[in-house]
């Protein structure tokens, strides 16, 4: 596994049965907002357990990408399949049950609901999964170093600690994928090698995970790196 | 975490919520008055009604026969047959004994009536009515029952003072004999019975305003008719007022044949006060009257008092309308508001339902606490109108509360639908990116 290699379309249209099976396969993904196309044909698979980072200038459609194969939001044309499974077409209640159920999602801006603890943030998972388990959720803060800070609101806290507990809510209910969009965004060189550190430890645990960032040196420690530009794939050179 | 999530709703946003609250406690406030009202309104009404009239005619059984040819009465026992004073007590003792408010019974005689000081003029026949004025009768088993057209006939307004129950020498003239023949209160009259007997001397102590053809009679103690007319111990009719309830299909089945009605039926209609049930039962007591309603009197009680409870039932009814708008609005504003939380819950798989039960569970919170907080006032406020229109207290049943707190909770509900639709079309990618 190469770090931070930026795969060429040809690479990844080659099919190897030695390869992990694919977890996130789009084919044609194209996402209109009126006459503009935010996403433009996207054709990639992501296999399970790769750390894939998603690069390019803000506007290229990597958030939109993001939304797309974390079943926030349906493309405008062609299919997404998720291990095998053509979820672009699924009815909203069953997008549902995949994100709750498959998909661990880090917001950039934490998404932290602000009258609940840090405890009961994560535990706010555990509530629309399953059952609530409060160990559960002390030890999904414990791993990401907030064991002392469980009864604190998000107020209370640093961007970086609100990060983690973003995190921690995102591992709860053990998922096969985390998704994050700009996870380091708002957070100075400390917090993101704190966070990059975590997901660095989730991937080698065998989790799929990835990485939206406009930050190269983030995207280096990845496997590999997909990159858009104006709604379409390019290889590292910009070309299509 | 449903609680934790519902008590912080409420600890953040208490302003809204208690807004809400007051909404809702403001429309049971009134569903409750009107509630207790409506139901204790029936005998409040009726009550108030009895003092326009009787609604229930007695007459000796001969005259119910009907002769009546071309407009003219030919039974030829008109007037000759009567009933036992004695007997009146009896109308108290039927099954619906409570429900008699008041009985006046009647002797017309005709008589000659000359003004003293009117020299020598023979007199000109006018009627004179004999009756109770305030008369206590004794009832076995219970309290002495004040009857007399004070009572029955509260309408009845006397310039001056009602004769004394009993005496022979007081009488009270109707307003319209008093103007055509100039008589004034405290002038002596002289009365004489047609047959020829003594003339009798008699003082006016009032004059009376009857606005029927009492106005152009002269109003005597039963006392003194049945010495003019030498039926001691009679009376020619007797007019009751009794509490009654709205007729309904039973009871005018029950009017026309009694006895068509099965044993279940029968029971339930005599176990009833309709007027025609009443009626039925005085003539129980009474074997040799014949009791009759008084059409008039007893279905425009009952249309009046329908037609009040359908005016409390629509104002009830705007009442919850409109604070169901109320908090629909105030709910879609705290949508709208924690657009970005809903799109949070929806991101991390929460289902539509659990979204909704959320704030379903904050519509039936308000709901029972304003529906509770509104019980408790409406059920002042229905004291206060009954006390104050009614001069009386209203009778508060308990299921009241639990109808209008279930009504508040239904508001609520009612109240959720538009903000249930707003949060179903929230998508959470368009609310997370702040895009609505």
């Amino acid at each position: 596994m190469l770090q931070g290699s930026i795969e060429t379309y040809e690479e990844f249209e080659v099919s190897d049965p030695e390869k992990p099976r694919a977890v996130i396969e789009t084919k044609g993904l194209t996402k209109s907002f009126g006459a503009l196309k935010a996403l433009d044909g996207i054709d990639l698979v992501i296999r399970e357990g790769e750390f894939v980072s998603v690069m390019g200038p803000s506007g290229s459609g990597k958030t939109t990408f993001l939304n797309i194969i974390s079943c926030l939001d349906r493309s405008s044309a062609g299919t997404y399949l998720l291990d095998g499974i053509d979820v672009s077409t699924m009815r909203e209640k069953e997008r549902a049950v995949i994100r709750r159920e498959r998909i661990g999602l880090v917001f950039q801006q934490f998404h932290l609901i602000p009258y609940l603890s840090a405890l009961e943030n994560v535990m706010l998972a555990q509530h629309y999964h399953s059952v609530v388990d409060t160990h559960g959720a002390r030890a999904a803060l414990a791993r990401v170093g907030l064991a002392e800070r469980e009864a604190h609101l998000p107020s209370q806290l640093s961007g970086g600690e609100q990060q983690r507990v973003c995190i921690a809510r995102a591992l709860i209910n053990e998922p096969s994928m985390i998704l994050a969009d700009e996870p380091t965004g708002n957070l100075d060189a400390e917090n993101e090698r704190l966070v990059m550190e975590l997901l660095a430890t989730l991937h080698r645990e065998g989790r799929t995970i990835v990485l939206v960032t406009h930050n190269p040196d983030l995207a280096e420690r990845t496997d590999r790196t997909i990159r858009f530009e104006h709604g379409r794939r390019v290889d590292n050179s910009g070309r299509l | 975490m449903f609680s934790r999530l519902l008590t912080q709703s409420f600890r953040r946003d208490w302003r809204r919520k208690l807004l809400a609250i007051l909404t809702i406690a403001l429309a049971t406030t009134l569903m409750t008055a009107l509630a207790s009202l409506s139901i204790d309104v029936g005998d409040k009404m009726a009550r108030e009604m009895k003092a326009y009239g009787s609604n229930i005619h007695v007459v000796p059984k001969s005259e119910s026969i009907p002769l009546v040819i071309g407009g003219v009465d030919y039974n030829p026992l008109t007037g000759r047959d009567f009933l036992q004073e004695a007997d009146l007590p009896k109308i108290k003792d039927i099954f619906w004994r409570n429900n008699i408010t008041g009985l006046s019974p009647f002797l017309p005689v005709k008589v000659a009536m000359t003004r003293a000081g009117d020299g020598g003029d023979t007199g000109s026949e006018v009627q004179l009515l004999g009756t109770y004025f305030k008369k206590p009768i004794k009832v076995e088993g219970s309290e002495d029952f004040m009857t007399g057209v004070t009572t029955t006939n509260a309408f009845w307004r006397i310039d001056g003072a009602w004769p004394a129950e009993g005496a022979l020498d007081e009488v009270a003239v109707g307003e319209g004999l008093a103007r055509n023949r100039a008589i004034a209160a405290g002038d002596t009259l002289s009365l004489a019975a047609q047959d020829g007997g003594a003339p009798r001397k008699v003082t006016v102590t009032g004059i009376v305003t009857a606005g029927g053809a009492e106005d152009g009679q002269i109003l005597a103690p039963l006392a003194l008719a049945q010495d003019l007319s030498g039926h001691v111990g009679k009376v020619a009719s007797v007019d009751v007022t009794a509490l009654t309830i709205p007729e309904n299909d039973l009871s005018r089945r029950a009017r026309h044949d009694p006895s068509g009605l099965d044993a279940e039926e029968y029971d339930t209609w005599y176990c009833s006060a309709y007027v025609s049930a009443i009626v039925h039962q005085i003539e129980e007591a009474l074997p040799d009257a014949s009791a009759r309603p008084i059409w008039q009197v007893a279905d425009s009680e009952g249309v009046v008092i329908g037609k009040i409870q359908l005016l409390m039932l629509v104002v009830a009814l705007a009442a919850f309308a409109s604070s169901a708008m109320v908090i629909s609005s105030l709910l879609n504003t705290a949508v709208m508001e924690r657009s970005r939380e809903i799109g949070l819950m929806k991101a991390l798989g929460a289902s539509r339902a659990a979204i909704l039960a959320l704030f379903v569970g904050e519509a039936v919170v308000i709901g029972i606490i304003g529906g509770l907080i509104g019980a408790a006032i409406g059920a002042g406020l229905a004291q206060v109108i009954g006390v104050t229109v009614f001069g009386s207290a209203i009778a508060f049943p308990a299921i009241v509360i639990l109808v209008v707190v279930v009504g508040s909770v239904l508001i609520a509900l009612a109240g959720s639908i538009l903000p249930s639709r707003t949060i179903a079309g929230l998508a959470p990618v368009e609310t997370l990116y702040g895009r609505r």
